[in-house]
This record gives structure tokens, C-alpha cells and sequence, in this order.
């Protein structure tokens, strides 16, 4: 039968052409596109991973830890893999303080045992190495403070691990590190092969940075400041103490409530300006003796404590006030210590507009005061030719232009610091992972804002404040005494004055005669009894410094303290630099031109520019400027071409 | 082209000895791939490790005292065994599907019921039909003689009963089984001289009904899909081309395969020919398809100098079985056809389709034994003592 061959025949050979196919399409694949197979095989199976770098932690001034990242690790055990498993299991148990037996029992499952912890990197210290235990470790955030200065510290976004707010959003750049990169194997359901893994790049540490915060004064002051609240039914208050002769910024306190939400703690230090009250009469007295409008025994009628001033020529008035009703005539240091609102306006007519304006800017109001922080208000001062006469009464008296509370802490070390402005600031120091000091903070004068004359005189009115008699009387210490200004102004919501909502504050320097810290002390609409300045903030002042003397270690110099009586040991002041190396912040409105949207852009090159030219240029691609020097503009830190985002300050290094 | 007459059983031992030498080659490799290939696979949350290829050792050895066993019987004694084993694997297919078998007998395992389990043993029922199918279509054509010619009288008979099995293995669901046993169906049919025009007239139905079948399943469907529109990035066969492709000439090395690492599912399995090409290279694809071939060569060698006309069709669907199957799953790994579910034989880990083919082999190893020797002719009882006993 032949035809049954010739179908086997035929069979073979459909089976030899598949044979032939699969042979052709293998050599197709592995021979002629062989390489480009094999490419995208490596390129599937490898994964570049990113080692993430330890966040840089935050310290106070003396070095203790407000945020730190520590590693933590998830210990899994596959017990198969022990070499011994009952040596192990007592190993496992004393590392992470569990039960042997437990440990025991786990292990005798035979199936992956997971201890999520998280144990730090001591406690998994003697796993390491131990076959068959797996280590997986993490950074994690930790404010070993708690709430202690929660809002100037501020905290990361949930997902990035970058800053979100406070400092940690304003200093993420030198707290974040440079993430590492290294190329490991991986299969589809994204298990990691560790074993070939290349390190491409080490992961390098974010910086420490040290604050110029006293976590033993920030305690004082954040206490201080929820028993006020409590005490005088505030809606919520703001403290804030500096380093006269730093600008550092000691101790930054806030509450706020709005309604009956529960208390927050924003930065409103910084953020939310307020209308400073008598504490601000001292800055037109600073003018007044700068221009020399005045001397000691000029005098003026105060009116038994009720003045009608004339606010047009038709005959209108505005009756200005006096709590404190003085009989007769007054000088301008009385006006000071009764705090006499009919005084001070009677004295600022012998001020053009310009000058009383000059004098606010130079001692820092209406500007941002540069702190490192991400967010800060620069009050309200509005320019000389729209005040009307009535306006410039109330600026005399502290009102129609807003301050921060950093504002006025600043301008008070000012008056203590000779006369000199000094940028407050916030960073002590930047340290590199390995203690390296990178940065080192330097008093940062931003101008003279009055001669070392006017602000001994300007001292020596707010010691008859605190003297007998004065409107702080209350805040007098036995041993050293304090020298400041109440304030007590009528708060302005929904579009005016609110008759019986006050807000209390006191702006202080301390001590009196070689001073140390300057403060202001903000309590928003006391409701109780009492609401003056002089019976809420400066009390309070007071038994902040009571504290801050009885504790251990605080940012007050006791050398310093011990008086005139050692002379070696009185160092004198440092010698405030005259501001040739000036740093001035523009605050110019920020409508950039380029850009509506704010993000980030390239900062321009501005090198050979005059500062004028540089500053306008700045300005329009959207950002701030500061400039130090003068003359043609060298160089700007970002550099050109850096990136940098809307708002950001440009510095311009002038010659 | 004609078959060289066979004058005495010796003449041609080293046919039947050298399909030996390349099974138990074919299966060695299959162990040693397995093991690579599975050993670092998690199933139900265990490393699988070596137990596998243990499986797969154990299948072999059972499957290889069978083929031994087999070998030395009279293959003729199945012609009479061809109606009780088609119909015993009817039945148990039938138990498979019926939907109150309890679990103990017919165990559902990755959404599918291909189990069977008899006492301690448990195997994929449709394998042993597979075989039971060959057996009785190349017993029913050596019957029909020339009638297989006519298409009601000669044809009819096969259709009606691969179309039942086919159907109970489509519902279990295993449609590359369905398929496969149609076509071995076929291929003896076409051997026995069937006429061609029918064939194209049963193909056109079968594709035509095929695809009716693959839209009712959406994972058929998408397996056409895929291979009809290229493979994505993702998806398993393109992982196979990339595990192929990446081998170039001389292969990444045995064990060195990264593709069984989770990109590649059932590399031990359904996809074992695109580990063994990725670790040995394009050589290693020569050697397989070259054992293939060797196979294929002796089997139909063996069928057409068969003794009788049974042993030529069997010879035919055991030596399609293998090579048919081999194609097919080097085509899928390949990407010339569709995804499908079917292993290489004897390679692939699945005791019982090994065994099923080791038993296979033992038949065909009988056909070659026997040619040259007319004594059993007859069919008696005892085969093999008939033949001791015929010394010419």
C-alpha cells in the first residue's frame, strides 16, 4: 500500500517545515536581534533606586533636638535560613525585648516571621549579619520636643518627606540632602534583588541646622503665654524675645483661636501684623529728639485727659483720650510714661508727615524683617502724602499702621542696640553631617536707625515706664530692672474700632541698663477684668524673666548681669558696625511681568548692571531683592541661571 | 517513496534503541530545566524549590518501568482494548465535568477541573484520553480499510466521537486539549488515506466553530487578541521573546535564566522552551528541535515499515503526539501562534503527561519490536508468548 507512505511522507515533511520555522524564527530572535533583546531584558530587570538621604536635624542654640530623622527597621525572620535556630531565637528575643518563648514559637511556624517594630538602629544592632534575619529600614521624622516650637520648626509633607512649613520648609534645601542612586535587580512584582545591586551614588546628609531658639525660653514663653491666654480669656497672644545685640531670636511664642476652634499654633509672630498702641509712641519720640524738635523740659497741655482735635477746618472734631488724665502740662518723657495719647499728638505736629514715616521705616516697620522663615507679613505703614492730620496723630499714638510682633521686637533691640536695626534671624548655625560648622550667624545690621543719644535717651524714657507711677509698673523686677512700653489699643474688625476688644501689649528691653533681650509681649482681646497692657502683658514679661533667671540655662548672660561692680568682666558691647555692608529688602509689590504663575524660574543674569537696573530686573521676573554693597552689580546669590521660586529673595553683591 | 521490508525483528534495533536514547535525553533535560526554572518560584507562598523537579523525577521513573514494561507487550493486544478505553475515558471525563462529583475524585485546581483522582493517584484525565484516542482511531481505520474514503460510512464514526470528547475536554475548560486530540484524530485519518477534500471542508468548520468557542472565553480571546496585534511589554509572550531573544547563540548560561525570576509565568511549564532557549541559546534551540526531529524521523520510519496496518496508524498518532505537540509549544513561545496551555513533551513539568508519553514511546517502541514478527498477527492472548514461540 503505497498510498499510506506517501501521507506519512507528506506528514514529515509539515513537520520538518515547522521544524524549520521554529528554527528560522529562533535565529531571527537570538541571532540577528539578539542584542536588542538581551538590551531590553537588562533594562526591564534593573531599576535605578533612590537612597534616600537623612534629613538634616534642627537643634536649639545649645544643641538640643527639636527634629531629628532616625532610622528605623522592620526585622523579618525567615527561619528556614537560621543557622541555628535556638541560639538564634535568644539572639532575636534580647534584640527586640519579646519573649524567648514567643520568639520560639514564631520560629518553630517555619513560615516568614515579620516584627514590624519600629526598633531603632541600636536595638537591631546585633541582628546584623545574622542569617536568615532581614532588616528594612526607613527614616522617619521625629520632633523629640513635641509641640515645642512647633510653628517655627513647621513639619514635612506627608508623602515627599520635603519641608512643608516653619523652618523645615524654608531651610529644605539644606536639610533635605542629596538623595543617593543605585541600580538593583527586580522581577515584574517589583521584588528587589539586593545581592548585584551597584551603588552609582552615596546619598549624602542633609546639614544640622541650630537655631537661635532657647528651648528652655521658648518653654517660659509658651507657657507663659497659654496661662495669660487662660487667665485674661485672650483669644490668643504672641511672644517674642531676641538677642539685642544678634538679633537672634531667643524665644517665639503663639496662640490663636479664631471663634471657638481649637487653639492653633501658627507662626502669627510673624504673619499677622497688629496695631501697636503706645508701644509705638517711642518711635515718634525717637524722631522727635533725632530732629530735635524737642528737649527735656518742652512741654505741652495735655488737657485733663480729653482733647477735641480738629480734623478739617469746618469745625470737626475726634476726641482723642487719656486713660491716664494728666492735670497741666507734660514733657515728652512724661508723655511717654502716662503714656498720654493727647501728648503725642500734640508733640508729632512738630513732625512733617515724611519724618514721622522715615522714622517707622528706618526702625523696620512696613517691611518684611528677613527672617528665614516661609512666610512673613510686612505690616501696614502707608506712604506720608495720603495721611491725612487726624492720620498722623494716630500714627503718633501707635495706630493706622500695623507691626508685627517680630517688627516690634526688633525695633526695641534696636533702641537697646545704640540706635542699630539688626535683621532678626532665626539660624544660629548650619552644620555640615560631620559637625562642621558651615554657617555661622552674624549680627546683620540693617541700618542706624536713630544715634546711640537718641536711643539712651529713648531707654531712659521706658525705665520711668516701668518706675513708679509708669503704666508697667507692674513688670518691675527687684534685681534688674526692665525698661519697656505698654500698649493698649482698640482693636479694628469688620471695618472699625470695636469699643471693649483691646489689644494688650508690652515691648520691653531687659535689663534696664546693659540690656540683653528685647521683647514684645501681644495678647489679643483680654475679656476679663483686666485688658491694659500694664495689667496683662507686663505682668506676664515679668514672670517670663523670673522664670528665665531661676532656670539653669537660659540665653540670659549672668557675666553680664553681675554688674559694673567687675569691670574686666563687662566686655562692651559690640561695637555696632556702621551699615556699609547694608542689607535692605525691597518689598516691592510682586506683579511679575514675565510670569503670572508662581513657580519656579531662572534667576537672570544681572552681573555689571547698576543696582538700580539689577533690581528692576529682579523685580520684574518676580523676585525679591536684597542688596549688599554698591556701585555695579558683581555677582547675585542664587547665581544666575540657579532656579529659584516666585518671592524668593535674590541677594545682589554690589562693588 | 517505499517502506524497506523488515526480514527479521533484529534488523532494526537500533531504531527503537536510539527512541529510547533521545526520550530519556529529552526527559533529563526536561528534569534539569524544571528544576532551574521552578526553584525560586513561589506557589501558595512556599518557595518551591526543588520539589518539582522531585515530581517530575518520580514521574519519570514511573513513566519509564511503564514504557519498559509496555515495550515488551504486543502493542496488537490494543486493538481489542480500543472501544473499553475510549469509552472508560469518556466516562471519566464525564465524571469530571458533572458538577455534584465531589471534590476527592475530581479536585479544581487554578479554576479549571482536569483532575481525576483515583486513590492515591491523581492525573489530567484528558492525557490518558489523548492516548485512548490514537489507540481507537488507529484501530477504527485499520477496520474501515478503504472506507475511510467515503464520508458517511468511513468518516462519520470518527467525527461523532472526537466531536463528544472534544467537547467534554472544551467543558472542563482545556481548549488546546480539545484541539490537539482533533487533530491527532486527523493526522491518523490523514494517514489512513482519507480523502484531503474532506479535510479542508472539516477544517473550514472547525475554525469557523473554533472562534465561536475562543469569544464565549475572554481570556481566549485575548490570547488571540494579543497575538494578532503584537505583544505588549507586559504580557507573557513577550516576555518569552525577550527570554529567547536574549539568549543569542550560546545561551546566558544553565541556571543563569533571569526571565523564570517572575517575568516569565509557568516557565517550567508552558513556557519551558523559552527558558531552555534563553539559558543554552540558539544552540540549545537546535538540540531540542533536533531531538524533535530525531524522534519524529524514527517514529514515522517505524510506522511505515510497521507489521500491519494498525501499527502504521498508531505509529503515526504517537510520533504526531509528540511532534505535533513539541511544534505547537515551541510556536507559542515563539509567538507563531497563539497562547496556548500545552507542554513540551517529556521536557515540561506534568507527571502525568509524561508518563502518558513515556507510555507512548514504550508503544512505539513495540511497533519497531515487532516488525519482523508475524506471529502475533492474529492478536492472541498473549502476545508476547506468541511471538517466543514463532522463532523464524
Amino acid at each position: 500500500m503505497a498510498k499510506p507512505a506517501a501521507r506519512i511522507g507528506l506528514l514529515q515533511a509539515m513537520l520538518l517545515l515547522g521544524a524549520l520555522a521554529v528554527v528560522g524564527r529562533a535565529g531571527q530572535l537570538q541571532l540577528v536581534e539578539g542584542a536588542k533583546w538581551r538590551a531590553e531584558a537588562e533594562q526591564s530587570r534593573k531599576e535605578r533606586v533612590v537612597l534616600p538621604a537623612r534629613r538634616g536635624g534642627i537643634y536649639d542654640r545649645n544643641g538640643d533636638a527639636l527634629a531629628v530623622t532616625q532610622e528605623y527597621f522592620e526585622v523579618g525572620v525567615a527561619p528556614n535560613e537560621l543557622r541555628s535556630p535556638v541560639r538564634d531565637a535568644r539572639t532575636i528575643a534580647k534584640a527586640l525585648k519579646l519573649p524567648v518563648a514567643r520568639v520560639q514559637r514564631d520560629i518553630a511556624t517555619k513560615k516568614w516571621v515579620p516584627y514590624p517594630g519600629p526598633y531603632n538602629g541600636l536595638e537591631v544592632q546585633d541582628l546584623r549579619g545574622l542569617r536568615g534575619v532581614y532588616l528594612d529600614g526607613e527614616y522617619q521624622r521625629h520632633y523629640p520636643a513635641g509641640p515645642l516650637a512647633r510653628a517655627v520648626i513647621g513639619g514635612l509633607t506627608a508623602d515627599s518627606g520635603r519641608g512643608a512649613s516653619g523652618i523645615e520648609l524654608a531651610l529644605d534645601a539644606e536639610l533635605h540632602g542629596a538623595p543617593g542612586e543605585a541600580v538593583v535587580l527586580k522581577d515584574t512584582r517589583g521584588r528587589r534583588y539586593v545581592s548585584p545591586s551597584r551603588l552609582e551614588r552615596e546619598p549624602v546628609p542633609g546639614r544640622d541646622i541650630y537655631l537661635t531658639i532657647d528651648a528652655e525660653l521658648q518653654e517660659i514663653a509658651e507657657r507663659a503665654l497659654e496661662d495669660a491666654t487662660r487667665e485674661f480669656e485672650a483669644r490668643g497672644g504672641d511672644i517674642v524675645i531676641l538677642d539685642v545685640h544678634t538679633g537672634e531670636l531667643l524665644a517665639l511664642a503663639s496662640r490663636s483661636r479664631d471663634g471657638d476652634r481649637s487653639v492653633t499654633n501658627r507662626a502669627t509672630f510673624f504673619t499677622d501684623p497688629f496695631e501697636p498702641g503706645s508701644t509705638a509712641k517711642l518711635f515718634t519720640a525717637g524722631a522727635l529728639l533725632t530732629h530735635a524738635r524737642v528737649d527735656s523740659t518742652d512741654e505741652v497741655f495735655a488737657e485733663n485727659g480729653a482733647w477735641r482735635f480738629p480734623t478739617n477746618s469746618r469745625g470737626a472734631f475726634r476726641t482723642i483720650n487719656d486713660v491716664h488724665k494728666i492735670q497741666g502740662n507734660v514733657t515728652l518723657a512724661g508723655a511717654i510714661k502716662y503714656s498720654s495719647n493727647i501728648a503725642m499728638a500734640k508733640f508729632s505736629e512738630r513732625l512733617t508727615p515724611t519724618e514721622q514715616f522715615e522714622a517707622l521705616r528706618a526702625f523696620g516697620f512696613g517691611s518684611p524683617a528677613g527672617v528665614e522663615f516661609p512666610s512673613e507679613a510686612r505690616g501696614e505703614l502707608r506712604m506720608p502724602h495720603l495721611w491725612d492730620s487726624y492720620a498722623k496723630a494716630s500714627v503718633a499714638m501707635g495706630y493706622a499702621f500695623a507691626v508685627t510682633p517680630v517688627q516690634l521686637a526688633a525695633a526695641y533691640g534696636a533702641i537697646a542696640n545704640d540706635g542699630v536695626l539688626l535683621t532678626p534671624t532665626l539660624v544660629r548655625e548650619i552644620r555640615d553631617p560631620g559637625g562642621k560648622v558651615l554657617y555661622q550667624h552674624r549680627p546683620e545690621p540693617v541700618r542706624r536707625a536713630v544715634s546711640p543719644a537718641v536711643a539712651a535717651r529713648l531707654r531712659a524714657y521706658l525705665q520711668l515706664v516701668v518706675g513708679d507711677g509708669g503704666t508697667a509698673e507692674s513688670a518691675q523686677l527687684a534685681n534688674y530692672p526692665i525698661a519697656g512700653k505698654t500698649g493698649t489699643a482698640l482693636r479694628y474688625d469688620g471695618g472699625r474700632y470695636q469699643d471693649g476688644h483691646y489689644t494688650a501689649s508690652f515691648a520691653a528691653i531687659w535689663p534696664a541698663d546693659q540690656p540683653q533681650l528685647a521683647m514684645a509681649v501681644k495678647l489679643d482681646d483680654p475679656r476679663g477684668s483686666r485688658y491694659y497692657g500694664g495689667t496683662t502683658a507686663a505682668p506676664m514679661t515679668r514672670a517670663m524673666l523670673q522664670e528665665a533667671l531661676a532656670s539653669r540655662r537660659s540665653a540670659i548672660d549672668r557675666r553680664q548681669l553681675v554688674g559694673p561692680a567687675e569691670p574686666t568682666e563687662t566686655a562692651p558691647a559690640p561695637e555696632p558696625e556702621e551699615p556699609a555692608v547694608s542689607r535692605v529688602v525691597f518689598g516691592l509689590p510682586l506683579q511679575a511681568d514675565t510670569a503670572a504663575r508662581p513657580g519656579r524660574r531662572p534667576v537672570p543674569n544681572v552681573a555689571g548692571n547698576s543696582l538700580r537696573k539689577a533690581a528692576n530686573t529682579l523685580h520684574r521676573r518676580g523676585f525679591r531683592v536684597a542688596v549688599r554693597g554698591s556701585g555695579l552689580v558683581r555677582r547675585t546669590t542664587p547665581v544666575a541661571g540657579d532656579s529659584a521660586g516666585f518671592g524668593a529673595i535674590v541677594t545682589i553683591w554690589a562693588e | 517513496m517505499t517502506a524497506p521490508a523488515v526480514r527479521h525483528p533484529g534488523e532494526l534495533r537500533w531504531e527503537t534503541r536510539l527512541l529510547a536514547v533521545v526520550t530519556a535525553t529529552l526527559v533529563a533535560l526536561g528534569i534539569a530545566t524544571i528544576y532551574g526554572a521552578s526553584s525560586l518560584v513561589r506557589s501558595r507562598g512556599e518557595i518551591i524549590g526543588g520539589s518539582y523537579a522531585l515530581t517530575q523525577f518520580t514521574g519519570a521513573l514511573v513513566g519509564g518501568i511503564l514504557m519498559l514494561i509496555v515495550a515488551r507487550i504486543d502493542y496488537r493486544v490494543l486493538r481489542p482494548l480500543a472501544w473499553p478505553l475510549l469509552l472508560a475515558s469518556i466516562l471519566a471525563l464525564v465524571v469530571i465535568i458533572l458538577p455534584f462529583t465531589p471534590s476527592f475524585i475530581a479536585p479544581r485546581i487554578n479554576g479549571a477541573k482536569r483532575w481525576l483522582r483515583v486513590g492515591p493517584v491523581q492525573f489530567q484525565a484528558s492525557e490518558v484520553v489523548r492516548l485512548a484516542v490514537i489507540i481507537w482511531c488507529a484501530m477504527l481505520a485499520t477496520k474501515k480499510g478503504e472506507q475511510v474514503r467515503e464520508f458517511k460510512k468511513g468518516l462519520m464514526p470518527f467525527l461523532v466521537i472526537l466531536g463528544i470528547i472534544s467537547g467534554l475536554i472544551l467543558l472542563q475548560p482545556n481548549m488546546s486539549m480539545a484541539v490537539l486530540i482533533s487533530l491527532l484524530g486527523g493526522i491518523v485519518l490523514f494517514a489512513a488515506g482519507a480523502k484531503i477534500g474532506h479535510f479542508l471542508l472539516l477544517g473550514l468548520g472547525a475554525v469557523i466553530g473554533g472562534l465561536q468557542v475562543i469569544q464565549r472565553a475572554g481570556y481566549r480571546a485575548e490570547r488571540l487578541d494579543k497575538f494578532l496585534n503584537g505583544a505588549e511589554g507586559t504580557s507573557q509572550i513577550y516576555q518569552s521573546l525577550v527570554g529567547i531573544g536574549s539568549g543569542r547563540l550560546f545561551g546566558v548560561g544553565f541556571g543563569e535564566g533571569q526571565q523564570k525570576m517572575g517575568y516569565l509565568p509557568y516557565a517550567y511549564s508552558d513556557f519551558i522552551f523559552s527558558a531552555i532557549a534563553e539559558e543554552w541559546g540558539f544552540l540549545g534551540v537546535c538540540l531540542v528541535v533536533t531531538l524533535f526531529g530525531i524522534f519524529v524521523w524514527l517514529g514515522l520510519r517505524i510506522a511505515r515499515t510497521a507489521e500491519d496496518a494498525f501499527g502504521r496508524y498508531l505509529a503515526v498518532g504517537l510520533t504526531a503526539m509528540v511532534g505535533v505537540t513539541a511544534l505547537m509549544h515551541m510556536a507559542v513561545t515563539l509567538s507563531l501562534m497563539p497562547t496556548t496551555g500545552l507542554t513540551l513533551p517529556f521536557v515540561s513539568f506534568g507527571r502525568s503527561s509524561l508518563v502518558v508519553s513515556l507510555v507512548g514511546v514504550g508503544i512505539l517502541i513495540s511497533i519497531g519490536r515487532m516488525r519482523g514478527k508475524p506471529g502475533g498477527r492474529l492478536g492472541g492472548s498473549a502476545p508476547g508468548r506468541a511471538a517466543t514461540r514463532s522463532p523464524r
